[in-house]
């Protein structure tokens, strides 16, 4: 029996893997025929500012756009990124984000489109899109693999236009990045070597600073609910694999111009989002609320930039709101750890004194901590423990494994034994 | 007061118990065995050689030697090497050698268990830290946690694996494991009997796949396999890795003084020659040992009868020992249930076991006194890889085979000559399986692309890559073939099982407290988990409640009843095409391809003790559909001596007796293949008996059927003449036939079907 009738016969057991994106054959026929150097579609092509980019015997797609610098995109123009690139070369603080020493056009903004989910070495990156700085222009550069089997070019040609040492992403570090690499391998004979390099990512910078209000960190719910952009026309993204095997078969660029859209618009969202970034992390933003205060001082804190941190608590500790008041007692435990006693304590004496309990007891505890060890002041310290009891709740006082309440209670045990002591 | 007996008190008195000794039909004493040694080879580096001789190792046993050799002489290479026979030296030596003499050098170790793999790397580690060598060897699995595995793929000399974990993670993955690939000079498969069948095809082909892609990344590493006795390691071991290699088998190391009695249970009902059931024997002969503290493992072969005689036995112990001394082991058990009762065996807290075939392999559960077979394994070499778990370091031990009724067992234990003398089984692959290599060929082009005629193993690639541009999985470009498509293919192939979703076991008896217990293959779903089923999980009844066939779960809750249950599996068979045929006088033996619609049509309540059918009740599943190879065999000669309603009968009696004797002579499995006789088969209206393949596509067992029909035939007529029953019984043509005339009629059809004249 022929090889070809079994696999027919066996074909309810051969699992597919693809559900119904069957096209005519005609179209398939078409484009397979095409396998010349010469490019299907090249009018079409070239209304949407589309060029070959030939290397080796092959060929892949690139498309180019520009922006004026004065284009608004969402909350911001254009040009603002510029001002939070000076921003940070004026800027004493140190920070993962922080863009000193490079001027506005050495970053690149960077985006990849797949052919499937995770970090498989069959994942096929058919998109690279890439943004920067060009004189007044903000310049779009997308680099497009017509077919499986022209990646040498892809690479080629986007290794030649961009800086890698710098790429701001989203997710990049983790997903955008290794997968390139992956492919990377696979042809690594024919293209330059990928240096280990510089990266901004800045999903973990949105994860920190929205978490609060989001529950989750999709670029496009980000871009959404807190840069204010709208995308009018958009393709989901995950449709991208469905319609570029189509694009594979047909060559025909009406489908994938939407994904090339698509990722243009992550591109640009990338820009406002680190304008935006930039604008919280140096407290230019005028409509920054406590809470993305709170957080980015906890994030300078974090990282070991104290001034930073100090300054941000500071600004905004004179609320009443709850991270205000959180706030304080990490400003307080700043002013704890460069021993500035006075300072510290006060701050602890506000925070026994507002509504939150459960702030109200670390400051009782660290009262209590301070009059013990450092003023010698056992009364004092007994009162403050007593004080952090009668702050735990009730539920924590019911549990004897709580660990609150094992706290307090061996506090107040060796206070009151201390001062049996000096009393007998 | 009683005085525990030891082992050999027992070994004497069994000679002599009036209860036993009757049954004992044959008494094999396998005599100890002295070692024999060479000098450790001066090429060993000075660290290694003084780390074995920490251990006490100051001479190599001959296998071992004979292993270092190879390897240094650049030769892949099979050992075969029974229990305890210090095999892991075998290939440790050679790689650590390698590792200290290029720092550079990477090793593969493949273990078919997490299980066996952890156990391994706790062994070469000890070597490791006695030589003082920095080599780092790590196990790469589900459990590796996500930190460490970034330090595994970079630094690992020496990375321990299993088949489905290369399968899934490593293969799909390779270019975070670059400088494991570009450096990979050892590949280690232990165990590799394991990998026949299904199961040894799928791996084959992961194989293949590994050594593409290391051809990718310029290396080109010897394999080193360890098997248990089969008849053909050297075969098996070419056909799964695909290359050239030597055979070690002049094994050296000791054994100790082994007894292995061959045990009938007595014939409770002489006219319908029933003897008593065998696991009721095993309740008696294991209780005796496990009373006085002997430590005993007891094999059964299916699931439920070891759920089965778990129940008897913690029962009759239960004051004596506690409920905990004695624990059931076998798959679908959740793995840290599992690792809880290997270590138990270990240091003596578990004094029985009761298991299925999963402790045949290598895992490390120390010294066992006895070994009791509950009925014949189903294989020569299953059967000493069992055995071999009493007294594997080097003390007299005890064998007991206790046959059930089936033919088989009684052909085996009528012949203990056939089972001593015999050399056991062989183990096939047959990785060109067309539905294994495709889907082992989307997981291929998925890592790289397959160029214009590249052979995949020993196939041409062409067809199958045309077939799957058709289906829009590939896409051809040049001279190439790319991966197109949004899935990750390794995730939709299961190495262990035809059917990819296993049905999870979940236990609802508490509210709030609902938990998933175990799993199981769809396939023995349809019988073992339809609704009201007793499902038995250590010693625990459970009835299913509800099984949600779409979703794949099954519902129980406990319950205590003194029953369990028994399910019957309706099968229609038709031939699709033939591809081979030949003649026996006028008869066709034919094979080919054929479709069989299995469907769970009723089952019945069994009591326990006295086995009697105490109930039944429909079962409402929807088909499974097949479509694998099968051999057949046509009466074509005309007769009429027999009405259909006896033909019918007889052909049942003859499938029973092919079905028993079959496994036996092509050497498999009795699960892997199936018997189907038809009155009037469909394609030729003859009567006819069918042997298939019971996996997808067939794995080539019945072409072996196919070309031994007359054998096969002759030796099953041989074996239900000698049976001592008047009308056929359970241990020759089976009990669904009851008519007086039935053991002639089959024996006047097996004549017909063989042509004899």
């Amino acid at each position: 029996m022929s090889l070809r009738k079994k696999l027919n016969r066996l074909k309810p057991h051969l699992k597919t893997d693809q559900e119904g994106n069957r096209k005519e054959n005609v179209l398939e026929e078409e484009a397979r025929s095409d396998q010349s150097v010469s490019v299907p579609f090249v009018k079409e092509w070239e209304n949407e500012s589309v060029t070959p980019y030939y290397f080796d015997g092959e060929y892949c797609l690139v498309r180019e756009k520009a922006y004026p610098l004065n284009t608004k995109y969402g909350l911001y123009r254009f040009s603002e990124f510029v001002d939070a690139v000076k921003a940070w070369n004026q800027s004493s603080y140190n920070h993962p984000l922080s863009s000193k020493g490079f001027s506005e056009e050495e970053l690149f903004f960077f985006d990849t489109e797949t052919t499937g989910l995770g970090g498989g070495t069959g994942n096929t990156i058919f998109l690279l899109g890439q943004a920067s700085i060009k004189g007044d222009h903000v310049v779009i550069k997308q680099h497009l693999l017509p077919k499986p089997g022209a990646e040498v070019a892809l690479y080629q040609s986007f290794l030649e236009s961009v800086n890698y040492t710098t790429l701001v992403t989203y997710n990049g570090k983790a997903f955008d990045w290794p997968q390139v690499k992956t492919r990377h391998t696979l042809i690594r004979n024919q293209v330059p070597k990928l240096p280990s390099f510089g990266h901004f990512d800045l999903f973990h910078a949105a994860r920190r600073l929205w978490k609060h209000k989001l529950e989750r960190l999709k670029l496009s719910i980000v871009e959404k609910e807190v840069l204010e952009i709208e995308r009018r026309d958009d393709v989901p993204g995950f449709l991208a694999p469905m319609i570029y095997f189509d694009f594979v078969e047909r060559q025909n660029p009406e489908g994938i111009i939407g994904i090339l859209r698509h990722n243009e618009m992550d591109i640009l969202s990338l820009i406002t989002l680190y304008t935006h970034l930039t604008y919280q992390l140096l407290s230019i933003d005028r409509e920054q609320s406590i809470t993305e205060s709170y957080e980015v001082g906890r994030w300078y804190a974090a990282i070991g930039e104290t001034s930073a941190a100090t300054e941000m608590f500071t600004s905004i500790a004179g609320s009443e709101e709850i991270d205000a008041v959180k706030a304080k007692l990490a400003l307080s435990f700043q002013w704890k750890k460069e021993k500035w006693w006075e300072k510290a304590r006060t701050l602890w004496e506000e925070i026994v004194e507002t509504n939150y309990a459960d702030l109200g007891f670390e400051a009782s505890i660290e009262l209590a901590k301070f009059y013990e060890h450092k003023v010698k002041d056992l009364q004092k310290a007994l009162f403050y423990s007593e004080k952090a009891k009668d702050l735990l709740e009730v539920e924590s006082l019911e549990n004897t494994k709580n660990k609150k309440f094992v706290q307090v209670m061996k506090r107040l045990e060796r206070l009151r034994g201390k001062t049996a002591k000096k009393h007998s | 007061m009683k005085v525990r007996k030891s082992l050999p008190d027992f070994v004497k008195d069994l000679k002599l118990d009036e209860r036993f000794k009757e049954n004992i039909v044959h008494w094999h004493t396998i005599e100890e065995k002295e070692a024999r040694t060479a000098d450790l080879p001066e090429t060993v580096h000075p660290k290694l050689q003084q780390a074995l001789q920490k251990r006490g190792i100051n001479q190599l046993y001959t296998h071992q030697k004979s292993a270092y050799e190879a390897s240094q002489n650049g030769s892949s290479f099979v050992a075969v090497t029974p229990t305890a026979s210090g095999k892991t030296l075998c290939y440790n030596l050679p790689v650590l050698q390698s590792i200290t003499e290029n720092t550079n050098t990477r090793a593969l170790y493949i273990f078919p268990t997490k299980a066996l793999a952890q156990d391994q790397k706790a062994e070469i580690n000890e070597i490791i830290e006695e030589a003082e060598l920095s080599i780092n060897s790590y196990t790469y699995d589900g459990d590796t946690a996500a930190n460490i595995r970034e330090k595994v793929r970079r630094a690992g000399h020496i990375v321990i694996t299993n088949p489905d974990m290369l399968h899934s993670a490593i293969l799909p993955h390779h270019t975070k494991w670059v400088s494991l690939f570009e450096n990979l000079k050892y590949v280690i498969i232990d165990e590799l009997h394991i990998y026949r069948g299904v199961f040894g095809s799928h791996v084959a082909n992961v194989i293949r796949r590994l050594k593409r892609i290391c051809q990718f990344y310029g290396s080109d590493p010897l394999f080193i396999c360890t098997s248990a006795t089969i008849a053909n390691p050297l075969e098996l071991a070419e056909n799964l890795t695909g290359v050239n290699m030597k055979l070690i088998d002049n094994n050296g190391a000791p054994s100790g003084r082994k007894h292995f009695l061959f045990y009938n249970p007595p014939i409770v009902n002489k006219p319908l020659n029933i003897r008593r059931s065998a696991t009721l024997e095993v309740r008696k002969l294991a209780s005796e040992f496990l009373k006085n503290r002997i430590q005993t493992i007891v094999f059964a072969r299916s699931r439920v009868r070891v759920e089965i005689l778990l129940t008897y036995l913690q029962e009759i112990v239960k004051h004596q020992l506690g409920p905990k001394a004695i624990r059931g082991y076998r798959g679908g058990y959740l793995p840290t249930e599992r690792r809880a009762i290997e270590k138990g065996l270990r240091n003596g807290d578990i004094y029985g076991v009761v298991s299925t075939n999963a402790l045949e392999l290598g895992v490390d559960i120390g010294q066992l006194q006895v070994c009791i077979m509950t009925g014949y394994p189903g294989s020569i070499a299953s059967s000493w890889q069992q055995a071999g778990r009493a007294g594997r370091r080097h003390s007299e031990s005890l064998v007991i085979l206790v046959a059930s009724s089936t033919p088989l067992d009684q052909y085996i234990i009528e012949h203990p000559d056939y089972f001593f003398n015999k050399s056991p089984e062989t183990a096939r692959v047959n990785p060109d399986n067309l539905i294994i290599l495709i889907d082992h060929m989307k997981c291929a082009a998925y890592e790289l692309p397959f160029r214009q005629g590249e052979q995949f193993g020993a196939v041409d690639t062409e067809e199958v890559l045309e077939y799957l541009t058709e289906e829009r999985v590939l896409y051809q470009n040049g001279d190439k073939w790319y991966w197109m498509n949004d899935s990750f293919p390794a995730h939709n192939i299961s190495l262990r099982s035809a059917s990819q979703e296993n049905v999870v076991i979940i236990d609802f008896t508490t509210t709030g407290n609902v938990k998933v217990i175990g799993e199981m293959d769809r396939f023995s779903a349809m019988t073992l988990l339809h609704e009201e089923a007793i499902y038995l999980h250590q010693g625990i009844q459970y009835q299913v409640e509800k099984l949600d066939w779409e979703e794949k779960k099954a519902f129980v809750r406990e319950v205590e009843v003194d029953y369990y249950t028994d399910a019957n599996l309706a099968v229609e068979l038709k031939v699709l095409e033939m591809d081979k045929c030949r003649y026996m006088d006028n008869n066709q033996v034919g094979y080919g391809d054929v479709s069989v619609l299995a469907k769970a049509t009723i089952f019945k309540k069994i009591k326990f003790d006295t086995h009697e059918n105490i109930g039944s009740g429909p079962i409402s599943l929807p088909e499974e559909e097949l479509h694998t190879s099968s051999a057949w065999i046509s009466i074509h000669e005309d007769f009429n001596e027999l009405k259909e309603s006896r033909l019918e009968q007889g052909l049942i009696g003859a499938a029973h007796a092919l079905k028993s004797i079959a496994p036996l002579f092509i050497m498999c499995d009795p699960q892997d293949i199936h018997v189907v006789p038809q009155v009037k088969a469909v394609h030729n209206e003859r009567p006819t008996i069918f042997i298939y393949d019971r996996y997808p596509g067939g794995i080539g067992l019945s072409e072996k059927i196919y070309e031994g029909m007359e054998f096969i035939l002759g030796e099953a007529t041989a074996m239900i003449h000698k049976c001592r029953c008047d009308n056929g019984c359970p241990s020759c043509i089976g009990t669904d036939t009851s008519a007086e005339t039935a053991k002639k009629d089959v024996l006047r059809l097996l004549y017909l079907f063989a042509a004899a004249n």
